[in-house]
């Protein structure tokens, strides 16, 4: 008796693995066949069209589902499906021929690692026949992605691969949607210098990967630059709990401390410069001031400064697409949750391709690369503009921080108010914090 | 002589060629992405199969040696310039030296001590790398794209790749097969049966653990090279992935470890599963299954090692007499 249920069982896994390794060729090389002939038909398609007058151009992408960047990318994609919802219910872009042209996305998981995001990138062009990309959520991914894009001359739109050396390495087709990380923490210098011109010590403490020391070496080149001492400048792994060793290598005298990392570790960073004491007028953190659940370490919490690639409170004046408060609205009725910046680079990325496709009039890659290469425009998320530089081509230069700092309302209640830029600030920083 | 006319042998080979040269005739691109995918997991497989399969040592932190070897290539590539066949064979070097160094070191545990040491090795790898300067500390080793322009473009630099992992898994294969059925094979199986019986009847346990631990090595840090290579870039924490040193160890106990088949089946039946879960496009009601795909392949696991803990063709071994002459 149980040696048969044993049997079968065995059996179904056999036969599982049997179907899973013999019967994908199937489905993968019958568009193969396709793939050549679906590739052509783009353009005759095109000339068709007053017949048809409307075609669906499909936007590809891996996002990731699963692994440790999850609640990010989930963001940034329902920033994007709401983007493609109000296009679609508009009834479409229209091209210079008259076809109105409606978007569909295609994408799957990438887990959050490396593995497959070049098959997949692959797949979504060949076999999905993707008109346009959208690169995966962090530097890295989106790097290993980009190949693919090059490769198939295919238009790719990054959103949170914030390193600027990706757009260093040669890529002409690869157009960035955030603020580099380069400057993520620049503005923190200028906000400073804005409110002392005394403070002159700056200690950098940062995790150490590769977005946070990037964004660590160029703060400390830009502070130098700027006058400001670095009587510091220390890398901590991911992961750290205990920042008691590196907070007691910090002077006794030191004006500003900045750097950070992600999230836990910011906020833990954070909590520990309050417990330990430390008397620094300014301290500017990356990533984890703007999240709201920042603020559940209380007066720790207080007057802490943080870069946002976009916050609800900043109020750009567009010259393209929705204002902040349609996007917040419609974002909300959507989701039933406040936007973050995820959520709306999702969408911005997704303004970018209309803003390209709009201005050259058609669906070919050279003429929406044409077009965004020229594109200069103000919207919700703020300006968009890139280097077209053969050096960093495709890097956001338009684009600026906002920062934000955690004050106290009139009835002592913890707020996010943004304090810089000058434009767009909503209230007066708290200097010096402690 | 006559193990090579082994039908065992040639089964094997057949389907690492029909899976490498499918993708070459058909010149498809979104087939040799999957079939890169699936031969570097073979390779994998079969090279910590040799360590844990004939030798019966478990290691947790085989994916060091892809780490390292991935490493060295792209530093011998991008500070050196050298060309991509001269950075697989530093990078398949490296590893070797690093499994030598160790070999002598860790191999003398045995057990559940030995899989502990190898992942110690590998986070002690990765933090030394992360904050190493030569090799870019926590940023890592980038790559022009232009690099690609010496090999024909970025298409053909892919297609360069894809011949070098076909090449690779063949070879793996062809390696494999020679160590369990020459005398230093018999040898490690020795080790795997009784350590101590092996080294009364004469086998030099330390230096014949240490040479299979060499001989594991080598193939991963060749492998990382190419996959780097081909992304055009490399990071900590992407080399040092301890994820991908378990999903090789699950490879193999699916196809049966100790067999030269069970890590080419258990490596392709697990890629191809995934693969298929991710891309597929069936609903279960208003839910996407390829948002339950790690669920799925998590219960095949669970299914897996509970009822054939021999893996599938441990199994159809036991099950099936005459199969064992088919299957090795």
């Amino acid at each position: 008796m149980k040696r048969s249920l044993l049997n079968v069982l065995a059996l179904l896994v056999v036969l599982s693995l049997a179907l899973a390794a013999c019967g994908s060729p199937a489905p993968t090389e019958a568009p193969a066949a396709e793939a050549p002939a679906a590739a052509e038909p783009e353009a005759p398609a095109a000339e068709e069209a007053p017949a048809a007058a409307e075609k669906t151009a499909v936007v590809g992408f891996t996002a990731s589902l699963t692994g440790k960047l999850n609640v990010e990318s989930t963001r940034q994609n329902n920033g994007f499906n709401l983007w493609m919802e109000q296009v679609n219910a508009a009834g479409g872009i229209k091209l210079a021929d008259g076809t109105m042209v409606k978007f569909a996305s295609k994408f799957y998981d990438d887990e959050s690692n490396k593995d497959r995001v070049q098959e997949l990138y692959t797949k979504l062009v060949t076999e999905d026949n993707a008109d346009f990309l959208i690169s995966p959520y962090s530097s890295g991914l989106a790097d290993a992605s980009a190949v693919i894009a090059e490769q198939y001359g295919k238009i790719m739109v990054t959103t949170g691969a914030a390193s600027d050396s990706t757009y260093q390495k040669g890529y002409t087709l690869v157009y960035q949607a955030y603020t580099p990380a380069s400057a993520y923490l620049t503005g923190s210098a200028d906000l400073l210098a804005s409110l002392d011109a005394n403070a002159k010590k700056i200690a950098i403490i940062h995790e150490n990967d590769k977005f946070s020391t990037d964004v660590a070496s160029a703060l400390e080149a830009y502070a130098l630059e700027k006058g400001y001492e670095i009587v510091l400048n220390e890398g901590y792994d991911s992961g750290t709990t205990d920042f008691a060793p590196i907070i007691n290598k910090i002077p006794a005298d030191v004006d500003a401390v900045m750097g950070g990392g992600h999230f836990a570790d910011g906020q833990q960073f954070a909590k520990s410069l309050f417990d330990k004491g430390v008397k620094t007028k300014f301290i500017s953190l990356l990533v984890a001031p703007p999240e709201p659940t920042f603020a559940e370490i209380g007066d720790a919490a207080l007057g802490i400064v943080g870069p946002s690639q976009w916050e609800p409170l900043a109020a750009f004046t567009p010259d393209y697409g929705p204002t902040g408060a349609e996007f917040i609205e419609a974002y909300k009725a959507a989701y039933g949750e406040e936007p973050s910046y995820h959520a709306a680079g999702g969408y911005a990325a997704g303004l970018i391709l209309q803003k390209g496709i709009e201005t050259a009039g058609s669906l070919d890659a050279e003429a929406v690369k044409a077009a965004l290469d020229g594109v200069d425009m103000m919207t919700f998320f703020g300006k968009i503009k890139f280097d077209t530089s053969a050096e960093n081509h495709g890097l956001q230069i338009g684009h600026s921080m906002v920062y934000i700092q955690w004050q106290k309302d009139a009835g002592g209640a913890l707020i996010k108010q943004v304090v810089w830029p000058a434009e767009g600030k909503t209230a007066e920083s708290v200097y010096p914090i402690r | 002589m006559k193990q090579w006319l082994h039908p065992g042998f040639w089964v094997a080979l057949l389907i690492v060629l029909a899976l490498g040269l499918a993708p070459i005739f058909s010149q498809n691109a979104g087939l040799r992405e999957t079939g890169f995918t699936i031969l570097l997991a073979i390779s994998m497989a079969i090279s910590l199969n040799i360590i844990m399969g004939y030798t019966g040592y478990v290691s947790f932190g085989h994916v060091v040696f892809y780490g390292l070897g991935g490493y060295t290539g792209m530093y011998l590539m991008d500070t050196w310039g050298a060309p991509l066949p001269l950075a697989v064979l530093g990078g398949g070097a490296a590893a070797a030296l690093l499994a030598f160094l160790l070999g002598k070191a860790i191999l003398r545990l045995r057990g559940a001590y030995f899989a502990l040491a190898t992942i110690g090795v590998n986070e002690a790898v990765r933090t030394f790398v992360s904050n190493f300067k030569p090799f870019g500390g926590p940023t890592g080793i980038e790559l022009q794209f232009s690099v690609y322009k010496q090999y024909g473009g970025a298409a053909d630099a892919l297609w360069l790749t894809y011949y070098g992992v076909v090449g690779i898994a063949v070879f793996a294969l062809v390696f494999s097969y020679y160590i369990k059925t020459s005398k230093f094979g018999l040898g490690l199986m020795s080790i795997r049966e009784d350590e101590d019986a092996a080294e009364v009847m004469g086998v030099v346990t330390p230096d014949t653990k240490t040479l299979a631990f060499v001989a594991s090595a080598f193939l991963p840090g060749m492998l990382g090279v190419l996959f780097f290579f081909k992304n055009g870039n490399v990071e900590p924490s992407d080399a040092f992935r301890l994820g991908f040193s378990i999903e090789s160890l699950v490879m193999i106990m699916l196809g049966g470890q100790g067999t030269l088949l069970g890590p080419v089946i258990g490596a392709l039946g697990y890629q191809r599963l995934r693969g298929l879960l991710l891309t597929s496009d069936v609903m279960i009601g208003s839910l996407p299954l390829k948002d339950f795909q790690l669920v799925i392949a998590g219960l095949l696991m669970l299914i897996i090692i509970l009822f054939i803990p021999a893996g599938l063709v441990g199994w159809l071994r036991q099950r099936f007499a005459w199969l064992r002459r088919i299957l090795v």
